[in-house]
């Protein structure tokens, strides 16, 4: 068995859009039209996915994370390139993919509007034609990571966000698939939900070695789940490594605040390669007295934004 | 291993997947109560009134083109039942442009089961059931009427032209729903479709040669009541056509799946 759950290879998505003119007039004239642009989604984008990681998909919107997931999904087809997910073509077998895979796309739920979730759960087990005792195996691990009895005989259209967005999580698990793909997951959720939500995820990557490909803007998923991420904009590959060379993306820099005799704060940033913490304060001790020092980590949330910004002005 | 899975999802299988999501979502249905009797009651009405200018109608002018009253009775009833299954099994396409331009429509693409059959199955309008009584009572009043015998090939062939009928216009409104995946406007192509359907309630032959070419080439309503009801009304000359109607309601509905599963390959799910 190959330890891959996804190769991608040079993979790149044009798609063709509509010159659209204005007015009346531009509307007759687009109905004749063959004025297209071409707009390239997603260019050569090159990615390996080992089976078993949580991996952080990233990038501004309209970057080409989306596009990237419906080609992995085998729901477009890539303009060109190569892609294997768990060693299928998905385009060329889309039925055959979609049992070995799971999607979330957050706020929009998959599953039957009306039927309490458990009689979804139902069907899903029939339309994947799962054991009926993996079944029941999986009822009990999930009961085992999240109280899901308060949801399981309620129609999803009665749910609030958060129970939605954990039924639909807890849905594209149920098959035991080897990856899933979590599309923002926790938007739009309270702090609390949140952190169940990954609780959640972090379980059942343990337990089931699911491969878990996640995008989102929220920091805080990528730091409580992912080890490795993977950064695009504007089509392209920009980063794909650890979250800790992330840190180390612009020099590892921390922010040095030392409170002094007069209880002024002053702030000194450390580049670590040039200094140290301890030399910067004993140097500050010469002059003030100090009081009290804060030592700031640079956050994952900076580092990115300082990535996106830096790719949108170059 | 792959083979075998592939295998299990025959026809068996769709038609058990079928018939829980069935039940399950009339348990829900039932459960909004109100909803359901004035849903009902409305489906009523609306047949009784269409029923009341249909008998206005043809109280006055008692033959039409050689049809006599309960000829025409029968052809309405026809076009009644023929009617309901897409008004039951296929409603959901009348959602679908919705779902395409929200960006909804993805969520079928996921599942290891064939789209349209997905798409299809999520909704059963019971509205349908309404109409489907009606029909069925004024057709069974004309067919006593005109006197046709009640003998197991009648019976037979009752069924299979009905069958027939309905396919003709699950087709023609799969392709209406599928130019969604084309146009942004494809509503009125829905609606005009629709609106096709009070077409087959008369027999083609009142319409002029272009329209009658029309309704039985173009946009093939005349196959949805008439001419397969010629089996019946006229046993002593039925056309060609009617005996090939099963055919080529099988070859219509296949290409307007195909038509259908089209539009999804073809459409490009933009926007996140």
């Amino acid at each position: 068995m190959a330890n891959e759950a996804v190769v991608m290879k040079n993979v790149s998505k044009q798609f063709k859009v509509l010159n659209r003119h204005e007015g009346l007039k531009g509307s007759i004239q687009d109905l004749f039209s063959r004025d297209y642009k071409i707009v390239n989604a997603v260019s050569d984008v090159s990615l390996t996915v080992e089976k078993g990681e949580i991996i952080g998909y990233l990038g501004p919107n309209g970057a080409g994370k989306s596009t990237t997931i419906k080609m992995m999904t085998g729901v477009l087809e890539p303009s060109s390139g190569e892609i294997l997910v768990d060693g299928r073509v998905p385009y060329k077998d889309r039925t055959a993919n979609s049992e070995h895979i799971g999607v979330v796309f957050g706020q929009r739920s998959q599953l039957w509007w009306n039927l309490p979730l458990i009689e979804s759960f139902n069907l899903l087990r029939d339309i994947y034609l799962v054991p009926e005792k993996d079944y029941q195996d999986m009822l009990s691990l999930y009961r085992s990571l999240v109280d899901i009895e308060p949801i399981l005989h309620k129609p999803v259209r009665q749910m609030s966000l958060g129970q939605r967005t954990l039924s639909d999580i807890l849905a594209a698990f149920l098959h035991n698939p080897g990856i899933v793909f979590l599309d923002e997951p926790t938007i739009g959720l309270d702090v609390s939900m949140k952190a169940r939500i990954r609780e959640l995820i972090k379980g059942l990557n343990e337990v089931k070695q699911t491969t878990v490909i996640l995008t989102t803007h929220d920091m805080g998923d990528v730091d409580a789940l992912c080890r490795r991420i993977i950064i695009i904009d504007e089509g392209r590959k920009i980063y794909d490594n650890d979250i800790e060379h992330l840190k180390n993306y612009f020099g590892s820099y921390r922010t040095l605040r030392m409170r002094l005799g007069d209880d002024s704060w002053v702030e000194q940033v450390i580049d670590e390669k040039k200094t140290d913490v301890m030399h910067a304060i004993k140097e500050m001790q010469k002059e003030h007295k100090v009081k009290d020092i804060q030592l700031q980590e640079i956050s994952t949330e900076e580092v990115i934004r300082k990535i996106y910004e830096g790719s949108e002005s170059a | 291993m792959e083979v075998q899975m592939k295998k299990k999802r025959g026809l068996r299988f769709y038609l058990s997947i079928y018939k829980k999501i069935l039940i399950q979502d009339l348990k829900s249905k039932m459960s909004y109560r109100a909803d359901f009797v004035i849903s009902t009651f409305g489906m009523v009405l609306t047949n009784i009134s269409g029923f009341i200018t249909f008998m206005i109608l043809f109280h006055n002018f008692p033959s039409v083109n050689g049809w006599d009253y309960h000829h025409m009775l029968f052809l309405y009833g026809f076009s009644l039942i023929a009617l309901t299954p897409v008004q039951c099994f296929f409603d959901n396409n009348w959602n679908l442009r919705f779902m395409v331009r929200s960006g909804d429509f993805i969520k079928y693409c996921f599942r290891p089961i064939n789209v349209f059959f997905y798409f299809i199955s999520e909704v059963f309008d019971v509205k349908g059931l309404g109409q489907f009584a009606f029909g069925l009572g004024t057709f069974i009043y004309a067919w006593n009427k005109i006197g046709i015998p009640v003998t197991v090939v009648n019976i037979a062939e009752a069924v299979l032209f009905l069958l027939t009928a309905s396919l003709f216009m699950i087709a023609l409104m799969n392709l209406a729903a599928a130019t969604c995946f084309w146009i942004i406007n494809s509503g009125y192509v829905m609606v005009i479709m629709f609106r096709f359907k009070d077409f087959a309630k008369y027999p083609a032959s009142i319409f002029s040669g272009v329209f009658r070419f029309i309704f039985t080439f173009l946009i093939p309503i005349a196959f949805v009541a008439y001419y397969p009801s010629l089996v019946f009304v006229t046993p002593d000359h039925v056309p060609l056509l009617s005996w090939l109607s099963p055919f080529i309601g099988i070859a219509f509905f296949y290409v307007s799946y195909k038509f259908w599963m089209l539009g999804v390959r073809r459409y490009d799910f933009t926007g996140s």
